[in-house]
């Protein structure tokens, strides 16, 4: 099937959906969404509240640079190293690598919140331990994606320069690192608005941040105060979207600016690090467990196994397809002109902007718990985050194919079919396969939809500080994670390296 | 800083670091905490420092962990905490914490009429029910254990489990809302809503009130009269029980914690509730 036709598929997901909506539906809370859409044009101004949520989103803003630095560097070490093709190039097998990658789905496997109080039980409170947190589980992505780009690109190139006797190190560097340099840029600079997003949520570690306001005044229902943080939130992320943007058309390859720009970076951030009290010494303590928390309980392994993972898979999948089907079908219904784009883009923005509890709350305001607002909830999150991701892969194809069909008298929604989605299927669909993942882990934060599954398990065991019980379902988390990976991969082999239409499109 | 010196230069770089559960507004909970730790400062001689915690179950780690003093906990998270924290103790609670009580609530479509028997908590099978967050005493626990006592347990409930709100506030929404049919919160929460008029009672009914049972408290480490000097946990736990509304800075404290004043606690006093969290399986 072409990539176009496998961007539409999704969407019937819609069908199910919808059918499950009637019975779901008891709309007995339109006026708190109403108070809660009024509070949007209303937020609370109280100097105190923004004096505080100003140096909380300072906080915020610091440890998710602190922890996308890392990550980076996790990432792409992690990911050389688990990169097929150099490891054949290197040591002439390619099953090092292939270890590797498994190895690193299992940090991988885990939300940011489980790694912070799994750190936060070995490590203590400490600024140092969110930035952790947040940075292995991003590594491990980020590697995957190294790994998976440089597995992808053309190799000719590199066996030139090894018949031409290079030595094999620097043949690598020289055949594989200017094409991998735009998609690391673009992918790097998105990671730091999720490393942001994950900020926002690890208010648990003492330090606070906009997220635990954010977090407080939805517990207390003060929309107001709600909209006070979502705002400066807006106003962040927004911010970092433009500059990422300019710098991505300045940095199209490595160059001095570049260089001092990340020097500029550093220097602002060790200030933030003195301000934080980030001390990364605590990092190096020895990592103990407590003898009071035992993390062996033969009962915790004895769970209805087979419904919890049916039930989050379900979520899962569901939730992934809704994703992944948003931004194609309302494209196609809206119409590909400016004013439907500029329309998507801020309801993407909303849409990721708002945590999922929030959205799981507002649901429930007019829909009862279950499984259809869980899947909601997480499903237009990430829509707003693919959805971006697919209005800057449409920006950057090249403009001749798209010209070329209008001249030949095609409609711009077949413009848009033939030349938009077929040029951006491949890494649109590869970027739904990793947010997959990602869904799979944050079915865990929108407990309170009552929707079942591993999540609810994990959340009970541990608020009893049961360890015993949280380290199987950690386990099956981890497990799940592999196998779809494994089953991304297939996909990705099978049904996406077919003979592709425009593959010469390809940005 | 000044007033310490001449008292005990050695330990005046150490700052007591105080806490609590998040159970408030976040304007509410800077401005109290901001208030209480001037106060204790200013009555203690030491700096205090107040660290915001966002999750029940960061609170109870950081306790056990030493990167907290003194933590305003929830009847089973103070448990829990004291359990994984040798040496540490119990210093106070509020008035009302002595007799805390939960209410059970109900959405009026759902054809639930008030009760004075606790049997009749039966009526609850079948129904859509949200208790609050997970290691809430007042809004979880103490619930579960009353139902369990009327022959209900969380699998009788519809689809087989019960909701988990995260918050008393968020409680009231959704079952005002009709999400849940019926759903158990903090007594004191319900009745400060009821009065600012933030419950529509055309929507909720007030279904049974619980027996009393001992929630929040002030727990202190075991080793703040080494680190701060001798009779230190004394003084602090004084100047917690001695606040009074006729000082402005300490009224306003007491208002912001819905607290007539601070009275003595000990251990022993939750000893049901360690027992009730034993039984529940939220105490291993």
């Amino acid at each position: 099937m072409s990539p176009a036709g496998q961007l539409l598929l999704p969407a019937l997901v819609l069908l199910p959906l919808l059918a499950l909506l009637p019975a779901a539906w008891h709309g007995g809370g339109l006026d708190l969404i109403g108070q809660f859409l009024l509070a949007a044009v209303q937020p609370s101004t109280d100097p105190a509240l923004i004096a505080a949520s100003l140096r909380g989103i300072a906080i915020t803003v610091a440890v998710a640079l602190w922890s996308w630095l890392f990550s980076l560097l996790l990432g792409v070490i992690g990911g050389v190293l688990s990169a097929e093709v150099v490891s054949r190039t290197l040591w002439g097998c390619g099953w090092p690598a292939l270890l590797l990658r498994r190895l690193l789905a299992i940090p991988r496997s885990l939300h940011e919140l489980l790694w912070g109080l799994i750190l936060l039980q070995l490590l203590g409170l400490h600024p140092a331990v969110a930035v952790l947190a947040i940075a292995l589980p991003y590594g491990a992505l980020f590697a995957r994606v190294v790994a998976e780009q440089l597995d992808g690109l053309p190799r000719r190139n590199l066996e030139a320069l090894q018949l031409a006797g290079a030595p094999a190190p620097a043949a690598l560097l020289m055949a594989l690192s200017p094409p991998l340099w735009p998609q690391l840029l673009s992918y790097g600079g998105y990671r730091l608005e999720c490393a942001l997003r994950s900020a926002t949520l690890l208010g648990v570690f003492g330090l606070g941040g906009i997220g635990a306001d954010l977090r407080l005044a939805l517990q207390s229902l003060q929309f107001h105060e709600v909209w006070t943080s979502l705002w400066l939130l807006a106003a962040v992320m927004l911010a970092l979207e433009l500059v990422l943007a300019r710098l991505r058309q300045r940095w199209l390859e490595p160059n001095r600016e570049l260089l001092v720009g990340f020097a500029a970076l550093l220097l602002l951030l060790l200030p933030a690090s003195q301000w934080l009290e980030l001390r990364w010494q605590v990092l190096f303590s020895p990592w103990q467990w407590p003898e009071v928390l035992p993390l062996w309980d033969p009962s915790g392994w004895l769970q209805d196994w087979p419904q919890l993972i049916g039930s989050t898979l379900l979520l899962t999948a569901l939730a992934a397809l809704l994703a992944v089907a948003l931004l194609p079908l309302l494209l196609l219904l809206l119409g590909p002109g400016r004013w439907p784009r500029l329309l998507l883009s801020a309801c993407g923005l909303l849409a990721r902007l708002l945590p999922p509890p929030l959205t799981a709350l507002l649901l429930l305001f007019v829909l009862q718990p279950g499984l259809l607002p869980a899947v909601l909830a997480l499903g237009l999150h990430n829509a707003g985050i693919l959805g971006r991701l697919g209005l800057e892969g449409l920006d950057a194809l090249p403009p001749q194919p798209a010209q070329a069909l209008r001249l030949a008298g095609g409609s711009p929604r077949q413009v848009l079919l033939v030349a938009g989605f077929n040029g951006i299927g491949r890494s649109y669909l590869s970027f739904g396969a990793y947010r997959a993942d990602v869904i799979l882990r944050e079915s865990v934060v929108v407990g309170l939809v009552g929707a079942g599954g591993l999540g609810v398990v994990l959340l009970e065991s541990l608020s009893s500080f049961a360890w015993g019980e949280v380290l199987p379902v950690l386990v099956v988390y981890a497990g799940l994670t592999l196998v779809g990976e494994q089953l991304a991969d297939l996909y990705r082999r099978r049904l996406l390296s077919g003979p592709l239409p425009r593959e010469g499109c390809q940005g | 800083m000044l007033l310490l010196a001449p008292v005990a230069p050695a330990l005046a770089s150490q700052v007591l670091r105080i806490s609590a559960i998040p159970d408030q507004n976040p304007e509410r909970l800077n401005r109290l905490y901001g208030l209480l730790a001037k106060e204790l400062s200013d009555q203690l001689g030491v700096p205090v420092k107040y660290k915001p915690v966002v999750d029940y179950g960061a609170a109870v780690t950081g306790f056990r962990r030493g990167d907290l003093d003194l933590v305003w906990f929830g009847g089973l998270t103070g448990v829990q905490a004291r359990l994984q924290t040798p040496g540490s103790k119990v210093i106070a609670q509020r008035d009302v914490d002595a007799k805390f009580r939960s209410v059970f609530i109900a959405n009026q479509a759902a054809g639930l009429k008030p009760f004075s028997a606790q049997k009749d908590l039966q009526q609850l099978k079948g129904k859509r029910f949200a208790f609050g967050s997970e290691s809430s005493t007042s809004g979880r626990l103490m619930p579960q254990y009353f139902l369990a006592q009327a022959g209900v347990t969380p699998k009788d409930f519809a689809s087989g489990r019960p909701g988990f709100s995260g918050s008393h506030d968020a409680t009231i929404a959704l079952v005002q809302s009709g999400a849940y049919q019926a759903g158990a919160l903090n007594g004191q929460v319900w009745d400060s809503r009821l009065k600012e008029g933030k419950v529509d009672t055309n929507k909720v009914v007030l279904l049974w009130r619980t027996p009393p049972y001992a929630d929040y408290h002030w727990i202190a480490q075991g080793n703040l009269d080494q680190r701060f000097g001798a009779g230190f946990t004394g003084k602090l736990q004084q100047s917690l029980l001695t606040m009074s509304p006729s000082q402005p800075r300490q009224k306003t404290i007491l208002e912001l914690f819905a607290a007539g004043r601070f009275i003595p606690a000990k251990d022993a006093d939750y000893a049901n509730i360690e027992a009730v969290g034993r039984s529940l399986g939220k105490i291993r």
